[in-house]
């Protein structure tokens, strides 16, 4: 890495999305590396950030590092109010309260679909009947009613070509479907993914036809690099630019958050 | 604090003391091929996942499993050849990765899963709850959870999972959820009192719901409290005694899952059986000692290993039980009112 700091991209990528959150926002964050990012602005730039899980976990920050999952004790110590399912992905993320909403994804398409449900051999598809996956993922869990209803979505996932497919294999959770005003048809009160920050950059929906292109790459990436791991022809910004590498007090602020290393681990 | 004493000549006793053993719940209120649904169906936390284990100690077979998430219950299940059909939100075990005894069976195409998300899968409970004949769908429409059915393969697209309903106020089109009633709920809770009456602490996450819709319900408790900490916090008690059949004691009951209050996850023993149920020899070893390893409570903690369970209780969230303590039955006092099993 030829920059000044000593950080990994999974660290960095954690640093992009947290920037994405602004103070005061309704915040709903998936399990995993989603949390660390979340609660990473949290600790950093955004004190005032309203969290939550889909459990129905308010008011908590993680003790010991990366809460195991949505309800794990890491998370479940110093919360305020301790409710259900119902109340968080629909009181409050279906209903449209929610300002913004972190998701994972194994596989993502151009226009920011998620699929976390399973992966076809052959060419890739289910085909016309319900044909059994090769490899079984875990489902969409609460991603789908995220995707549906939060008001901006920012996806976030390792870049590499397997990745970032031309079309998803199964729509576990909507992104903007086949482009365009597509959304609509189905009146969603959420806006769709605002962004998909990867391992090696950032990309943004095109306002009109809502095809992801690059916004943004990392001091240690290129457009090629980004470029060469991506499924489809990706177009690239007019305005793209470089993210600046994390601060210190960025680095610190998430290492806190991070206390087991899961975005250290190479 | 509720100190002074209650005139319970004055309260009506129409409930009666509903302890059971796990063994016998699971032998009254379980069948081949039955809708089993158990709660919180948590991936890491709260699950009925010993009532699971003795499911298999008695051999049920065909299950119908309806999990709002996978939990390690509906992996060993599924990786021991129990459930020909699963519906679920959520299906692997979060940051401990794929479910591998689900995902097996799945790939095998041994049992049948079909997909929902988290927030629609409880709408159905809720659905079931209400007997309504269905609930209005503003999520899964649009993807391929709305036309894709596991239990229709042929259908595409599928026309009888979440078929689109217009709605007749507004004209727009939505989904129509099913509604569940499982057979038989086994819902793991914090705390419960003899009669039925139950806390959870913690993410209820939809346990309130299922309690409603399954046409039976067991609790599987982490400990037995007396009925006057039930009277001390009854906005707390979301479970009421009159909806539940049974209540089983069985301490580490979620185990390796955690139970806020009383136990942390077993990080090791997660890993161990997960990685254990990714094969079948695996999986029948794991049976061999960790289904068919203990008869009681006390093999069972030992099974663990009473190291383990001491580490596991040093959770950071035993603060969470301070207020409950008082009221906590000792297992002596619990075998006292277990003893003759009535009918």
């Amino acid at each position: 890495m030829s920059t000044s700091l000593d950080y990994t991209r999974q660290e960095m990528m954690a640093i992009a999305t947290g920037r994405e959150l602004r103070d005061d926002d309704l915040a709903i964050f998936g399990v995993g590396l989603s949390m660390l990012a979340g609660y990473f602005a949290q600790a950093c730039h955004a004190p005032n950030i309203r969290t939550m899980t889909e459990g129905g976990v308010y008011g908590a920050t993680p003790v010991g590092g990366l809460p195991w999952g949505i309800e794990c004790n890491r998370i479940s110590s110093n919360a305020t109010s301790f409710t259900n399912a119902i109340d968080a992905l629909g009181f409050l993320v279906a209903s449209g309260r929610c300002d913004v909403g972190i998701i994972g994804a194994a596989q993502v398409d151009k226009f920011g679909n998620v699929n976390t449900t399973g992966i076809w051999d052959g060419d890739g598809t289910i085909g016309d009947t319900y044909r059994l996956p090769k490899t079984r993922l875990t489902g969409a869990g609460g991603a789908n009613d995220i995707a549906c209803g939060a008001g901006r979505v920012i996806i976030m996932v390792t870049h590499e070509a397997k990745r970032f497919a031309d079309k998803v294999s199964y729509i576990s959770s909507p992104g903007y479907l086949d482009g365009g005003n597509a959304r609509e048809r189905h009146g969603f009160v959420g806006g769709g993914p605002s962004a998909i920050v990867t391992t090696l950059g950032i990309m943004r929906p095109d306002p009109q036809t809502k095809e992801f292109v690059l916004d943004a790459w990392y001091p240690f990436s290129s457009i090629e690099e980004i470029r060469a791991n991506t499924g489809w022809d990706l177009k690239v910004s007019s305005n793209a630019h470089v993210v600046p590498e994390p601060t210190a007090e960025e680095l610190a602020a998430l290492r806190r958050v991070d206390e087991t290393g899961m975005l250290r681990k190479k | 604090m509720l100190d002074r004493p209650i005139n319970t000549n004055r309260i009506k006793q129409m409930s009666r003391n509903k302890i059971l053993s796990l063994a016998e719940a699971v032998k009254r209120y379980s069948w081949d091929g039955m809708q089993y649904a158990s709660g919180a169906a948590l991936p890491v936390g709260s699950d009925a996942v010993v009532f699971g284990r003795e499911l298999l100690r008695q051999q049920r077979r065909h299950l119908h499993a309806l999990f709002h998430c996978n939990t390690q219950q509906l992996n060993l299940l599924a990786a021991a050849g129990a459930v020909d059909k699963a519906e679920c939100g959520f299906s692997g075990l979060e940051v401990f990765g794929f479910a591998n005894g689900l995902r097996r069976a799945v790939e095998s195409g041994q049992l049948a899963l079909e997909d929902y998300s988290n927030l629609s899968f409880n709408l159905r409970l809720l659905a079931g709850a209400m007997n309504w004949p269905f609930a209005p769908a503003t999520v899964n429409i649009g993807s391929d959870i709305q036309w894709r059915s596991a239990f229709a393969p042929d259908e595409q697209p599928a026309k009888h999972k979440i078929p689109t309903v217009t709605d007749p106020f507004s004209g727009r089109e939505v989904g129509a959820l099913s509604p569940l009633q499982p057979d038989v709920a086994a819902i793991h809770v914090s705390l419960a009192d003899p009669l039925g009456n139950a806390i959870m602490l913690g993410t209820e996450w939809s346990r309130f719901e299922l309690s409603r819709a399954a046409k039976k319900v067991v609790l599987i408790a982490d400990a037995i409290v007396d009925t006057a900490c039930m009277r001390q916090f009854p906005n707390l008690v979301r479970i009421p005694d009159i909806i539940v059949e049974a209540v089983v004691y069985w301490p580490l009951a979620a185990w390796p899952q955690s139970s806020p209050g009383f136990y942390d996850v077993d990080e090791a023993h997660m890993k161990a059986m997960n990685k254990a149920l990714a094969s079948a020899e695996g999986t029948a070893e794991y049976i061999k000692r960790y289904v068919e390893g203990y008869s009681d409570i006390d093999s069972y903690l030992d099974m663990i290993g009473r190291d383990t369970v001491e580490q596991l209780s040093q959770t950071e969230t035993a603060f969470l039980l301070d207020p409950f303590r008082k009221w906590i039955k000792t297992p002596d006092e619990i075998a006292a009112l277990s003893a003759g099993e009535n009918p």
